[in-house]
């Protein structure tokens, strides 16, 4: 009998063989369809079609620093220094063929779904016309804070969902199976409720998970929800750092875990794990962010799948207003005791830094609680002023170290 | 206020139109309701009694918008925000804005929690336009912003009154279609900034006072088609700040086809009349040309330049770029390079809003049409 394997030896198992699939799938009779992180997936997944995310390519690319590289390559095509990072490493990589890993398939259609941003929805245009391939864009107007506008979103987005399903259909030339859409759902049910469990772990003390781990975490969700393996490796995550939690182990042990922080945005893929040192020599951990939780999907498998699906993609932080997103981050101050916060102003993500400076208003107000805030790029290092940003987090530390001492 | 205005006059009501506004609200006692860029449903709000004002931005210096969006948000939305946040917030009971991208979509909420005592309402429009979904979306939309309206104002609007308002707005338009066409074959009747200062206008102050402008200005053009006058299409979303036409007037530039929301775009949205009005508001939705953050067909930008290029024999393209607009910064590099593909020679204009110098737009400009004229592009 062989050994049960660890998280991390299933998701790299789970990685190379969705790899491998999708570099074989036209031998396989199988459609490539490049998608949105944020997109309804397992409409792909039920109809056979394999998605593939240049956003992770992408931020293989970037968490390697090969940002400045590959933006400035796209520069040179005429595109400006100021659009999403993800895109511009995206195009340089299509013109040079750069890249720390093996590469990802060619496309033979796009999904861009604007519950994210509207950003992946240009990039993919741009994709489409390169090899005049077809676009199907997913339109998720703003979940704005109104019953029955809500309602009537709901209903366009299920209109498109078919609308989806019968392109699929004429591409593919083959008809979708609604019964094999019910079963993908109730794997991304359960792998869902197993990801939240496993970001929700971060309310024990110690924590035993940072963001860090969870920016790791989050990859499976990502790519492969709506499937078996999705829930084995969840299930797996989940036991794997409960145990640590029986154990005490925190990222910091008890007695440093001084700083609980919330991060706002998308995290500085090149500097993660510097952060993560840096932050730590203070007694801080950044818990968690509205970022990691985009995947935390709540499917309610009584209802119709398309309707469920719906209200699930449109209701995503990226899609919600700044008073609901406000809402979200004091739910997860509350839950995981936080007492610091980080406001990254993202250059390269307008669709979530653009909320960032009312955002941090509102949530300090709301908190009692200083934020520190910062701009940069996720992954263009050009953007990046190392001694800036240490000395920003050296002075918001003491600045936090004078307030507890004066509340003590 | 604006019945019997000259060109000269319209030129300057355009420049800063909320001095006369904020007296015409005065005398008649109604009430603006202001909008972004681009396809709110105007003649609705008109329909309500409400005086619809297209937000164009200001040139005045920023002082609070950059506090909630940065210095990489598009400068329109920073100019918009800065002119209700600093400058002309009084003038306005509501809001109604609309989002059409990831900019649009934060500044509803950021305005919509700025002024906690005002009526602020998002329109939706939907970012794709080719499949039936999106009609049906419009329709939704319509019905959603009308019943918000009613409810805000207490106000419930007939057929009638929606019809009186689309033939007001239409009247509006075709009106400035025809001045559109006098200008084209007559560059010297009046200037590219006297002509489009009342494309701006028509969107700003009471359509039926400002119609009865544009028919006698209309009525006094004279044929004079001037000597040296090259023909060119603009492209791009908007044209800011206003000198930029005094820039095409100087070199003898005449605009003979745009794509322009202040500008050809708007003139396309003449609305049927023999129809269930909001079912014809609705049609006018999909009627109106390429418009880069909800069209969804890749090669539509493209097809409508070519075609108006050829259409009005025009000897160059000129595209306004505003700066940080996302959605012009992704299409740009491939229609640059289609355009110039078909041997078009186009040269583009990089424009801020609050721009104060124009130096280098001028020599740049200079420097393409000297290249054009010497036959060397």
């Amino acid at each position: 009998m062989s050994e049960k394997l660890t998280s991390k030896q299933l998701s790299k198992k789970i990685t190379d063989e969705y790899m491998d699939e999708a570099f074989h799938a036209h031998e396989l009779g199988k459609l490539i369809g490049y998608s949105t992180a944020i997109s309804p997936v397992e409409i792909f997944v039920a109809h056979d079609v394999i998605p593939i995310y240049p956003e992770n390519h992408a931020v293989a690319n970037l968490t390697a620093k090969k940002g400045a590289e590959l933006c400035s390559i796209t520069e040179n095509m005429g595109y400006t220094s100021h659009l999403c990072a993800y895109a511009r490493s995206d195009l340089a990589y299509r013109k040079s063929g750069i890249t720390v890993t093996k590469g990802i398939p060619e496309p033979d259609f796009f999904l861009a779904c604007n519950a994210q941003c509207f950003t992946l929805t240009k990039w993919f245009q741009v994709l489409a016309r390169k090899g005049n391939l077809p676009v199907f864009v997913f339109d998720t107007p703003e979940y704005i804070m109104d019953k029955k506008a809500r309602e009537e979103i709901v209903k366009y987005c299920v209109l498109q969902l078919k609308e989806l399903i019968s392109f699929l259909e004429e591409i593919t030339k083959k008809k979708f199976d609604y019964d094999r859409l019910k079963e993908v759902m109730k794997y991304s049910a359960q792998s869902s409720i197993l990801y939240k469990k496993f970001l929700d772990m971060a309310q024990y003390k110690p924590s035993p998970i940072s963001i860090f781990d969870e920016l790791i975490g989050m990859a499976i969700a990502v790519y492969r929800r709506g499937t078996q393996e999705c829930v084995d490796y969840y299930q797996t995550l989940c036991d794997e750092i409960q145990a640590k939690v029986d154990q005490g182990i925190g990222v910091l042990p008890k007695e440093k875990e001084k700083y609980r922080l919330y991060w706002e945005n998308l995290p500085v893929w090149f500097k993660f794990s510097d952060h993560a040192k840096l932050l730590g020599s203070y007694g801080g951990v950044i818990l968690t962010s509205l970022y990691v939780h985009a995947w935390s999907f709540e499917f309610d498998l009584d209802k119709d799948p398309l309707v469920t699906l719906a209200e699930n993609y449109v209701s995503r932080f990226s899609n919600s207003t700044i008073e609901d997103r406000v809402d979200m981050a004091m739910d997860l101050f509350k839950r995981y005791s936080m007492n610091s916060m980080i406001m990254f102003m993202n250059r390269s993500c307008k669709a979530v830094s653009f909320a960032v400076p009312t955002l941090k208003d509102i949530l300090t107000k709301k908190t009692g609680i200083p934020a520190l805030v910062f701009e940069s790029d996720m992954g263009d290092q050009r953007f990046y002023a190392e001694s800036q940003v240490r000395t920003r987090i050296e002075a918001y530390f003491e600045t936090l170290d004078a307030l507890q001492a004066k509340t003590a | 206020m604006w019945d019997n205005l000259s060109l000269k006059e319209v030129v300057d009501y355009a420049k800063d139109p909320y001095p006369s506004i904020r007296q015409w609200i005065k005398d008649t006692g109604k009430r603006a309701v202001g909008s972004t860029f681009a396809d709110v449903p105007e003649e609705v709000i008109y329909a309500f009694g409400f005086l619809p004002v297209t937000l164009m931005g200001t040139n005045k210096p920023l002082k609070k918008a950059p506090s909630h969006l940065p210095d990489n948000a598009c400068s329109l939305a920073r100019s918009n925000l800065e002119l209700v946040l600093s400058y002309e917030g009084d003038l306005f009971d509501g809001y109604v804005l609309p989002q059409v991208c990831d900019t649009t979509q934060h500044l509803s909420d950021i305005w919509r929690i700025n002024f906690p005592d005002k009526y602020v309402e998002s329109y939706l429009a939907p970012r794709q336009a080719d499949r039936p979904s999106a009609r049906y979306w419009v329709k939704e939309e319509i019905e959603r912003v009308m019943a918000s309206l009613t409810k805000w104002s207490g106000k419930k609007i007939t057929d009638a009154d929606l019809n009186e308002a689309i033939k007001v707005h239409n009247e509006n338009k075709a009106l400035l279609k025809e001045i559109y066409e006098i200008k084209k074959k007559n560059p010297a009747a009046l200037t590219n900034k006297e002509f489009f200062a009342m494309m701006k206008l028509s969107q700003q102050v009471d359509k039926v006072e400002f119609n009865k402008s544009l028919n006698k200005i209309k009525g006094s053009l004279k044929a004079e088609n001037g000597k040296g006058y090259t023909d060119v299409v603009l492209v791009g979303i908007t044209c800011d700040p206003p000198e930029i036409y005094d820039l095409f007037d100087e070199i003898k530039l005449n605009i003979v086809g745009d794509t322009l929301l202040v500008g050809t775009r708007y003139i396309q949205g003449v609305v049927s009349v023999n129809a269930n009005p909001v079912d014809a508001l609705t049609e006018r939705h999909f009627k109106r040309g390429f418009f880069t953050p909800i069209h969804d067909n890749v090669y539509k930008n493209f097809e409508e330049v070519k075609a108006l290029y050829k259409e009005t024999n025009a000897k160059a393209i000129i595209y306004v770029h505003i700066e940080f607009c996302e959605s012009q910064e992704y299409d740009l590099p491939d229609l640059k390079a289609m355009i110039r593909a078909e041997g078009i020679p186009m040269h583009t204009l990089d424009t801020e809003y609050q721009t104060l110098s124009l130096s280098h737009v001028r020599t740049r400009l200079q420097a393409f049409f000297e290249s054009l004229k010497g036959g060397t592009l």
